[in-house]
Order: structure tokens, then C-alpha cells, then sequence
């Protein structure tokens, strides 16, 4: 016995030595400024970049990447290589090829506001930029950038650690699509929901008209929070606070945009959050969608292709990108819209400046070549067109009026370049799809009208002295959202009540005191 | 031989020397255990000092070492949550039903598949009774569903056919135990029953050939043959899912309930959907690592307490 | 003499039938979702989300296998690496966990508790994901590597308690017959030990071939996307996970999405994967011989 407990106590000192080594790992601090300002580019070196998105197996991505190296080369003296976290478990996969302190890795695609890079900021995943290292190895982005001043945005204690893909215009606001043809059957005024009350109108139409159709066939187990988040956005100017979600729902909110710095949350402080509730009990027992919706987990978006669903919800990059293209071919005079929340109240926010961003991994062996490599997807013609389209004539073609097309016979799902570059789109670059939907400029400028700038861009939350009640939190809230979101209550405002005790059993007020706390030192930082 | 030498450094040298000649003779078996005992130094025991990440803040630039201690605040969710007595009762007993009543059906199945004389009856039967381990958790999740859902459930159809209200089995909370533990011994009894068919196999012949001889019924033959010849393996088998018995079976429940139904999860949630559930958007280590030790400390008490209840009463079924 | 066989017959008849019929109901009970699976495969997506399952293909179609199979180099190349892994891993880790379990059961091994307690205590306590995974792909450096999967599934301590126990039933005659001929431990091992342990062996062989049939875990933290050609297990997960993740993601329109059948995808990724390992049970089933005769020792 004595042997053996030799033999442990040996074991573990030898393993808390060689373990107290790694916390020499991912030290680097980023190297000074090259001397005599132009970049000194002999050795050749390759750059490793981390994406998200399953490798493509059909040999277009390689092929691309062949050529492109062959102009990185020529440039910069540099070679691109990607990394990929695959869709399955990306989380776990993404947070441990960081834990790795892998030192092949230089850029890092990340977003503030689903792929925490707050978080691993604060971590030290990230290396810090400084602005002379940017205007040296990416003059191009670091001008972009500057000019709409949105490298504040990007700050951590005053140092840089991510460039946003802040030049890019894409709509990701949320909303419902529904069938323009059944709601115009359905008596609503051209086919148009213009409130969220009519969405009920349109259910109800295809309950009593469309047999075997299911007015609304989510999967609840996939979207447990339903639709509660969708009414609070209309009927409330509430804005939703990023990178703070309570389990999986965005719980925290600024009032409005004409005062987007005090904290609240519509599940616990205004009414509405009643109506909300009976309106889904409402429904429920209206049969809008499957009785075990909670443990359903069917692909809603195929069932509207399919015609077995009157709606889908997502958003509106969603839309006009897919939904209605597949729509217009799969169920010809359609004519599918969508109801995006804010609708009534004009509650719609652009979308965040970091919502993709590119990051330069701690332990990075050559930042300098790995930004140059940057600036040149982000704003050469030849490199960004590559990168994001493929090859011309192989894997693209540009039409007469300079949209971006496929050679025939090209086929998205055997075909499809896969490369998953957005981090550093452009659009002074970007090429509209024809298969997208070609409302979709219209639509952008609508949106443009009155979409007022996300108030929480480059607000930074600590998370870290109430993740315990945000935890305990987060489970009262799995507990009776999914419930309120379906209607699964005989007695909803009793359920609210309820909740909203149990949120503050769990400690609501202690992390909206420290969510404002963080809130009112962004506001003074912006000098508001 | 003990040396009475006061001489400490005498009886030191003794005691070397023992321990060589000790060595020396079994050096061969030592050999023979070498492999092993390194594997598990150098994956298990090597790594193990990184459990102290549970008592830390952990971030990437400082390590696990060098990242701020914070005691036992990664541990406080749990507590806070309020419902981790209810966690772990889910837990244990699931655990246990799912481990004794396991282990019985196991044993009585193998022993039944033992009688048939049929050969070709026999390896069928086998096979297909083996099949259910190969069904993922995911998978049993969607038969499940298939069967049991209010709107087009197989179960529902034959309710309505016969005239009967359908049932909303999904809504049922009462219901769910059974169901689970039905879905685990369906999916692990076939699997575990191998154990002890081939421990059936390995009784000597002669044995059940002398007892067939005096007369003794098959019944008699079960009881006082076999039966006695599977305790040992029953119970070493017992006292290793002890240490197990705060781990739940992720997969399962996960699939079977899934983390929107919270009508369900007073009778059907364990720590690890709870964790999972609650820390999904989190991103910390640490805090994962915290459950799990706590899920460690709990069966490690246990196990060695039963261990040292089995070696009271016979040292020759303890695990160690 | 006939009072006995009567009494014999009767009782062993009724014990007999009775496993007949329970072993067939309980065979059935695990056929049934089989069938239904395997239907539902061939069976059309549209039709089985409208009706649910059924024992008969509902809408006979292969687009499940289709989409299983799109790739014909890759899932060959799957297959290929799993079933590598498992045929090496299996015979090396049957060797050692064999070896072990002999010498731990060895009465006269004074270090034999030590050992044990020192290998079951692996089971009570685990680092955690994030240190196993630092240790395993920084300081091994089996970052993207097979050999990151191969190793870590080659011994369990469940395995070498198994072992254990059934070397236990061989008697210690046999060892010590091979002592007085002059062969040491690991000679007797082989020559002797081994021969006896046939069901043991078939047994743990059968458990740590599943358990390289079936691992996906270690293959998801430690392979990823950096190798070709993923294992089995994995690379069908991911086929079917990554369409629930698109659909959900936040990532826009950047991505490629397609329209994957999920649920006979599902049930048609899970028929590809059972597939083959369903015949190495019958394989194995011809080393479960009831009982060893000890006759040859007593000679």
C-alpha cells in the first residue's frame, strides 16, 4: 500500500509541476512596430485562420485557396490556411480550440454578441492591437475603420482586441414569414400583417381552412423562448442588451432608444409580459401549433417549403437571402413576407458592428504578416472575391449588371465554395446575388428609414461577480418560459407572478444593480 | 523474519532489502501490470492536479495555476439554484433503479437464455436482444416522440381507433420515471446480460454434471449453482456503479425530455441536464469542472464506504 | 430412478418454458423500434413528419441513404479509420487488460490491492474536460491526432475489474501446475491462463470493440475538422447536428444551408452506423462454451 501511495504523491507533484508550466502559455504581448515603417516581408509564412462552418468535401474550397495563395504569395509572402469548428457542438468545439493555447492559430473569427468575444477576451484568448501595429500591417481596414470611428467599439481596458466587420450592411432583426397569399385569403388588407394581432387572424384562417397544415409547426425544443420575445419587441420600445443572455434568453433590456442606458426587463417590470402570456395561452388552445410542441423538434423551415407550415420565424438576412428565393420556387405565388418585430413601433436596431469580427489569437507567432493577410481579403478585389465568391467562371460568373451569378449547371448543395469568411466583408466589394430575393435592396433601404444604431455596440458586461445568480436565474427561467412562450399554463398571469418571484428569490436585483453599473460607466465613456 | 536491531539503520537496510527481494520475486508480474499503470498515470493521474481549475477563475493567459483563486464560489450556483437536494435525489435514485433493477433483470435474462437448449434459437435471440445498446440516446428520443406524441404518437392512433380520449403523455409528469427507466433497462439489459451469461459459461462442467446426477431439478440448479456463482460478479459490479451513482445518464434524459418541457423536470431532472441547461451560453470551464467534483466527492464517500462493508463481511467480494 | 426423471422433467420443462417465452417476448420488445428505424429510412420525409412511423416503409425513397452517402470517399474513408482503429485497439487492449486482470487476481501478488485501488480510484475522480484536454493535446501534443482517440479507449478500469474477476474462476491448480514445470508468470499466462478465458475474453473483446465503435466524444474535442477522414460515429453526428445548427444560427447568410431530410436522415445515419458491428456479435458468440473442464489438470 505504502508503494502505492508513493507512487501517487509522485504522480501528482510531477503533474502540478509540468501543469504550473502552462500558465507560461499564451504570454505574447504584440511585437513593436517594424522600424522603418514598411513591412519586412522575406520569410514566407503561413497564416492560420479559424472559421466557422463545416470543411467542404467537394474540392472547391482547395482549389480556390490554391489560387489564392499564389496571390497572398506574391503580395505579401504569405499562405492562408482555415481551420474549421464544425456546426456540431461549435460551442464546445470553438471555446476548446482556444483552450488548446494552439500556436498555429493567428486570426480568430468572433462576435460580441454570439460568440463571445467579450468573453474570451477577458480571457487573454485575444492579442492586443495596438493602433500603430494596425496602421502599419492594415493601413486599408484600420482607414475603414477610423472613418466611422468604430475602433472604440472594440476596446478592453483601452487596448484593442478585434476588428469589426463594421462595413458590411446586413439586417438580422427577427420576425415571422408567412404566406402573403393566405393572408390575403384570410382577409387581411393585401396580404400585409402589420400588427402583431393579426398574426392570429392568419393562424386561425389556415386552422379552418388548410387541413393538415399546422399554422405555426416549430420545433419547441430547438426555440423554447417562442414568441414571447417577438410581442415584447412590438408592443414594447424595449432594446435588447447584448452578450448578457439569463440561460438562453434575452432577458436584459435598455428602456428605449431615447434612453438606452437604464436597465430593465419586460419579463418582470411592465405588463406586457401579461398580455404576452395570455395571448399564447390563447393560441395554444387554438390548436396554432402541435400539442407536444415541447418535445417536437422537426425542421420548421422545410415544413413551410413543404407547405405543411403557414410560418417560420428568423430573421430578415433569412428572408431575403432564402426564404423567399425557396419559396418563389418550391411554392410558386406564395408570395412569403415577412412580419419583422417592430413592425408597429418601428423597434428595429441595426445590427451590431462587431455582430462578425476578426481576432488575432494570443499566441500568434506573426501578427503582423496575419493582419497583412487580413487587410488584403478585406480590401483587395482579387483576394475578397476569392475568398468570398471562388473562382470566376468555375464558381461564379458576374452578370451584364454586375451581380454575382452561377455557371449552369452549378448545383448550391453538391457545388458550393463553403468558405466561410465573415469576418471582413465589404461592401464596396460585395456583389448581390441574383438568387436573392430582388426586393432585397428595397428592403434594406426601408429598413434603413428609421433602424436606429444599436445603442450597445462596444459595451463590455463583467459577468463575473453574478454569474452565480445570472445561473440561478437562468434555471428559473428554463423553468417557465418554454411553458409561457407555448401556453402551457391554465393560469398564465399566475405563472408570471410566480416566476417573477422566483427571479428575485434568485437574486434579479444584485445583477441589475451590476449590469448598471457597467451601463453607466459605458455611458460616460461615450461622453453622453 | 523481523530484525529486533535498535539500530534504525540496520533495520532500514532490513527493510530494503525485503522490499527488493519483495520485487525481485514477483518481477514478472509487476511486468505484467506495467502497461496499465502507466497508462493511467499518464492519462488520468497526470492531469489530475488541473482538477483544482473547479476553485479558480479561470482564464487563458494565466493557466490553470496561475488564474485567481475564488474558493468555492464556482460551487455556489448549485446552492443558489435551490434545487440541488432535488438534483441529487433525481440522480441517485434513477441511478439506483436503473443499477439494482438492471443488475436482476440482467442476471434472471442470462440465466434464462442459459435454458434454451435450441441452438440456432439461441444466437438469434442473442443477437436481436443485443441490438438496443446500438440505439443512440438521440435516437430513443425520436422513437419516443414517435410513439408517444398527442398528435400523430402510434400510441394516440390506437387509443383513438379504439374510441378512447388520447392521453398527452408529454404533459404527464408521473408518468415519466417509468418510462425512462423502461427506455434504460430496454437500451442496457441485453449489453449488461453478457456479463453474466459468460460467467455462466465458466462454471465447471463437472459441477452441474455431478448435481444433474443427484437428481437435482433445474430449479434446484439455478438456485444452488449458478445463482452463488454470480455474486461475486454481481457484487463487484454493484459496488463500481456506486461510484458512479451522482453521474447521470446525460444522453437519456436529455433526449427523452429535452431541455424545453418543464413540465417534466421536478420528476425527470438530474445535474447534468440542470448544468447544461443553465450554463449553455456560458462558456466556463471551471464551473463544469466544479460539478463534477462534487459529483466525485459524493460517490467516492459512498463507494468506499460500501467497499469497507463488503470487506467486513467477505474480503473476497471487495472491489480493493 | 423414475420417480426421479419424472420429477426432473416436469420441473425443468416448466423453468425451460418459461425462458422460452419470456426470452422471445424480451427479443421482440428490442426488434420492434429496430424495424421501425429501418423503415423509417426508407421511408419519405414528408410523409413520416405528417403520419409519424411505421413498421412498413411509408413512401418508399432512398434520399436518406442518398444524403448518408454523398460523399462515397468520405464515409468509406470513415469506416476505414473506425474499423482500423477498433480491430488494433481491440486486440492490443485485450492483450494488456488480460495480462493485467491475471496478475491482479493472483493471490500471491503482495502488491495486488495496491494496484487495484491505485487503477479503480480513476474511475471516482476526473480532472475535467478542460485539464484532460489541456494535458492531452498541449503537453502529449495529441492536438488533431488518432492517436488521441486510439490510446485514451485502450483500457477502462471496468474492463480490468472484469478481468479480474473472471480470471478469478480459473483455478489456481493450473498456475501452479505451471510453477512446478518451471514457466514463470508471464509464460504461464499464455500458455495456460489464456485458453481458459476464452468467454472472458469474447467478453471484454466485445465490450472494447463497442467501445471504439462507438466513440464520438473524443473524436469531437480532439479531431474535429483537422483530420480527412473523421471516425464513423462522428462524422455521422455531425452530419445531422450541423443542419439543426444552420437553421438556428446567427451567423446570416454567409452559409451554404441545404434541405437535409432530418428524420429519416436521422434513422438512416443510425442503420449505416449499427450496420457491421451487429456481425461481430454472432462472431464472438461461439467463445461463450459452457463450462471448462479441469479434467486435464487432475491428469
Amino acid at each position: 500500500m505504502r508503494k502505492a501511495v508513493k507512487k501517487i504523491t509522485a504522480a501528482l507533484l510531477a503533474g502540478v509541476m509540468v501543469m504550473g508550466l502552462a500558465g507560461c502559455g499564451g504570454n505574447q504581448k504584440s511585437t513593436a512596430v517594424g522600424a522603418d515603417g514598411k513591412a519586412d516581408t522575406s520569410k514566407h509564412e503561413v497564416i492560420n485562420m479559424l472559421v466557422l462552418g463545416d470543411k467542404p468535401s467537394n474540392g472547391r474550397c482547395e482549389a480556390m485557396l490554391e489560387k489564392l495563395n499564389a496571390v497572398l504569395k506574391e503580395k505579401v509572402n504569405a499562405e492562408l490556411k482555415l481551420t474549421y469548428v464544425e456546426w456540431a457542438d461549435w460551442q464546445t468545439q470553438y471555446n476548446v480550440q482556444l483552450l488548446s493555447g494552439d500556436k498555429s492559430l493567428d486570426i480568430i473569427t468572433t462576435a460580441t454578441d454570439w460568440l463571445y468575444a467579450w468573453e474570451n477576451t477577458q480571457k487573454g484568448a485575444f492579442m492586443p492591437l495596438s493602433e500603430d501595429l494596425l496602421k502599419v500591417y492594415a493601413p486599408k481596414t484600420y482607414q475603414q475603420v477610423s472613418s466611422m470611428d468604430d475602433w472604440k467599439y472594440c476596446k478592453y481596458q483601452d487596448q484593442i482586441y478585434f476588428i469589426p466587420e463594421d462595413y458590411y450592411t446586413q439586417y438580422t432583426n427577427h420576425g415571422l414569414f408567412y404566406r402573403g397569399d393566405w393572408a390575403k385569403e384570410s382577409g387581411i388588407e393585401n396580404g400585409d400583417i402589420k400588427n402583431f394581432e393579426q398574426i392570429g387572424t392568419y393562424f386561425q384562417w389556415i386552422k379552418d381552412h388548410k387541413e393538415g397544415v399546422i399554422p405555426w409547426d416549430i420545433g419547441g425544443k430547438i426555440n423554447p423562448g417562442g414568441l414571447l420575445g417577438g410581442y415584447l419587441n412590438s408592443k414594447t420600445d424595449n432594446i435588447v442588451i447584448p452578450s448578457v443572455n439569463v440561460g438562453n434568453y434575452e432577458f436584459w433590456m435598455g428602456v428605449s432608444k431615447d434612453d438606452p442606458f437604464t436597465v430593465t426587463s419586460p419579463y418582470m417590470e411592465s405588463d406586457t409580459i401579461y398580455d404576452a402570456a395570455e395571448l399564447m395561452k390563447k393560441w395554444n388552445d387554438a390548436g396554432f401549433w402541435r400539442e407536444d410542441v415541447l418535445n417536437y423538434d422537426g425542421d420548421c423551415r422545410e415544413a413551410m417549403y413543404a407547405g405543411t407550415s403557414g410560418s417560420d420565424e428568423h430573421h430578415s438576412q433569412t428572408y431575403y437571402s432564402k426564404i423567399r428565393p425557396s419559396m418563389d420556387r418550391k411554392q410558386p405565388g406564395s408570395d412569403a413576407k415577412m412580419y419583422w418585430w417592430g413592425t408597429e413601433n418601428n423597434n428595429v436596431s441595426k445590427p451590431l458592428k462587431t455582430h462578425g469580427a476578426a481576432a488575432i489569437s494570443a499566441n500568434s507567432q506573426h501578427p503582423e504578416r496575419a493582419l497583412m493577410v487580413y487587410d488584403l481579403l478585406r480590401n483587395d478585389e482579387t483576394c475578397y472575391r476569392l475568398i468570398n465568391y471562388g473562382i470566376e467562371g468555375v464558381d461564379y460568373i458576374i452578370t451584364s449588371d454586375g451581380k454575382l451569378d452561377h455557371p449552369e449547371g452549378w448545383d448550391k448543395s453538391k457545388d458550393s465554395l463553403d468558405s466561410n469568411y465573415w469576418c471582413g466583408r465589404n461592401d464596396d466589394l460585395e456583389l448581390q446575388d441574383v438568387q436573392w430575393w430582388d426586393g432585397t435592396k428595397g428592403m434594406i433601404d426601408m429598413y434603413n428609414t428609421f433602424a436606429y444604431d444599436n445603442p450597445y455596440t462596444g459595451l463590455v458586461v463583467d459577468k463575473n461577480s453574478v454569474e452565480a445568480e445570472m445561473s440561478a436565474m437562468a434555471s428559473v427561467l428554463s423553468e417557465y418560459i418554454p411553458q409561457l412562450a407555448y401556453g402551457k399554463y391554465p393560469d398564465p398571469k399566475k405563472a408570471v407572478d410566480e416566476m417573477r418571484e422566483k427571479l428575485k428569490a434568485a437574486g434579479y436585483d444584485k445583477v441589475k444593480e451590476s449590469i448598471q453599473q457597467n451601463m453607466d460607466t459605458y455611458k460616460a465613456a461615450l461622453g453622453k | 523474519m523481523k530484525a529486533k536491531g535498535k539500530n534504525q539503520g540496520v533495520q532500514a537496510l532490513w527493510h530494503r532489502k525485503l522490499i527488493g527481494k519483495v520485487i525481485r520475486d514477483n518481477h514478472i508480474l509487476i511486468l505484467m501490470c506495467l502497461p496499465a499503470t502507466l497508462f493511467f498515470i499518464i492519462f488520468f493521474y497526470c492531469p489530475l492536479p488541473g482538477i483544482y481549475i473547479a476553485f479558480t477563475n479561470y482564464n487563458f493567459r494565466d493557466g490553470i495555476f496561475g488564474s485567481p483563486f475564488v474558493g468555492f464560489k464556482n460551487f455556489e450556483f448549485l446552492m443558489k439554484s435551490g434545487q440541488l437536494w432535488a438534483l441529487t435525489r433525481n440522480t441517485v435514485l434513477y441511478n439506483l433503479a436503473f443499477i439494482l433493477l438492471g443488475n436482476v433483470l440482467q442476471i434472471i435474462l442470462a440465466i434464462m437464455v442459459n435454458e434454451i437448449r435450441c441452438s440456432w434459437f439461441k444466437k438469434v435471440s442473442q443477437t436481436i436482444m443485443f441490438l438496443p445498446y446500438f440505439i443512440s440516446a438521440v435516437l430513443i428520443g425520436v422513437l419516443a416522440f414517435n410513439i408517444l406524441n398527442y398528435d400523430t404518437g402510434a400510441l394516440n392512433t390506437l387509443i383513438r381507433s379504439a374510441g378512447a380520449n388520447p392521453v398527452k403523455i408529454y404533459s404527464m409528469a408521473g408518468i415519466w420515471p417509468f418510462i425512462i427507466i423502461l427506455c434504460n433497462i430496454w437500451q442496457q439489459t441485453g449489453y449488461g446480460s453478457i456479463v453474466y451469461f459468460a460467467s455462466i459459461c465458466g462454471i465447471d462442467s463437472q459441477i452441474i454434471e455431478a448435481a444433474e446426477v443427484d437428481g437435482a431439478t433445474s430449479w434446484q440448479r439455478i438456485r444452488y449453482i449458478i445463482l452463488p456463482s454470480l455474486k461475486p460478479t454481481f457484487i463487484i459490479l454493484m459496488l463500481f456503479a456506486l461510484g458512479g451513482i451522482m453521474k447521470g445518464n446525460f444522453g437519456l434524459f436529455y433526449n427523452l425530455i429535452g431541455p424545453a418541457n418543464s413540465q417534466l423536470f421536478p420528476n425527470t431532472d438530474i445535474i447534468e441536464t440542470f448544468v447544461f441547461r443553465t450554463m449553455m451560453n456560458q462558456n466556463n470551464f471551471a464551473t463544469s469542472s466544479a460539478v463534477g467534483l462534487y459529483q466525485s466527492v459524493f460517490g467516492f464517500i459512498l463507494v468506499m464506504f460500501s467497499n469497507w462493508v463488503v470487506r467486513k463481511i467477505d474480503p473476497d467480494y471487495a472491489l480493493f | 430412478m423414475k420417480k426421479n426423471g419424472v420429477k426432473m422433467t416436469a420441473s425443468t420443462a416448466v423453468v425451460r418454458i418459461i425462458s422460452y417465452i419470456c426470452v422471445m417476448f424480451f427479443s421482440l420488445m428490442c426488434l420492434m423500434p429496430f424495424l421501425l428505424m429501418i423503415s423509417a429510412s426508407f421511408s419519405d420525409e414528408g410523409i413520416i413528419t405528417r403520419e409519424g412511423f411505421g413498421l412498413l416503409p411509408k413512401g418508399f425513397s432512398l434520399a436518406a441513404y442518398g444524403w448518408v452517402f454523398r460523399y462515397p470517399k468520405v464515409i468509406l474513408g470513415s469506416y476505414g479509420v473506425t474499423i482500423t482503429m477498433t480491430v488494433f485497439g481491440t486486440i492490443l487492449g485485450l492483450f494488456l487488460i488480460a495480462m493485467t486482470g491475471y496478475a491482479l487476481q493472483r493471490q500471491d501478488f503482495p502488491f495486488r490491492n495496491a494496484l487495484s485501488f491505485f487503477i479503480y480510484f480513476t474511475t471516482l475522480f476526473s480532472a475535467g474536460m478542460a485539464p484532460t484536454y489541456i494535458w492531452v493535446s498541449r503537453y502529449l501534443n495529441l492536438k488533431g491526432s488518432y492517436m488521441a482517440v486510439f490510446l485514451q479507449l485502450l483500457m477502462t478500469p471496468w474492463l480490468i475489474i472484469l478481468m479480474k474477476n473472471f480470471a478469478r474462476s480459473v483455478p489456481y491448480e493450473i498456475t501452479e501446475s505451471g510453477k512446478m514445470d518451471g514457466a514463470d508468470d508471464f509464460k504461464i499466462f499464455i500458455t495456460l491462463i489464456l485458453p481458459m478465458l476464452k468467454p472472458a475474453l469474447a467478453t471484454v473483446g466485445l465490450f472494447l470493440a463497442l467501445g471504439y465503435w462507438n466513440e464520438w466524444y473524443n473524436s469531437m474535442l480532439y479531431l474535429g475538422s483537422a483530420v480527412t477522414y473523421k471516425p464513423l460515429q462522428y462524422y455521422l453526428y455531425s452530419i445531422i447536428n450541423t443542419a439543426a445548427q444552420l437553421k438556428s444560427s446567427m451567423a446570416g447568410a454567409a452559409i451554404t444551408i441545404t434541405d437535409l431530410p432530418s428524420n429519416t436522415l436521422k434513422m438512416a445515419t443510425a442503420v449505416v452506423a449499427t450496420g457491421p458491428i451487429i456481425f461481430l456479435y454472432p462472431f464472438v458468440q461461439r467463445y461463450f462454451i459452457s463450462g471448462i473442464t479441469i479434467g486435464a489438470v487432475k491428469g
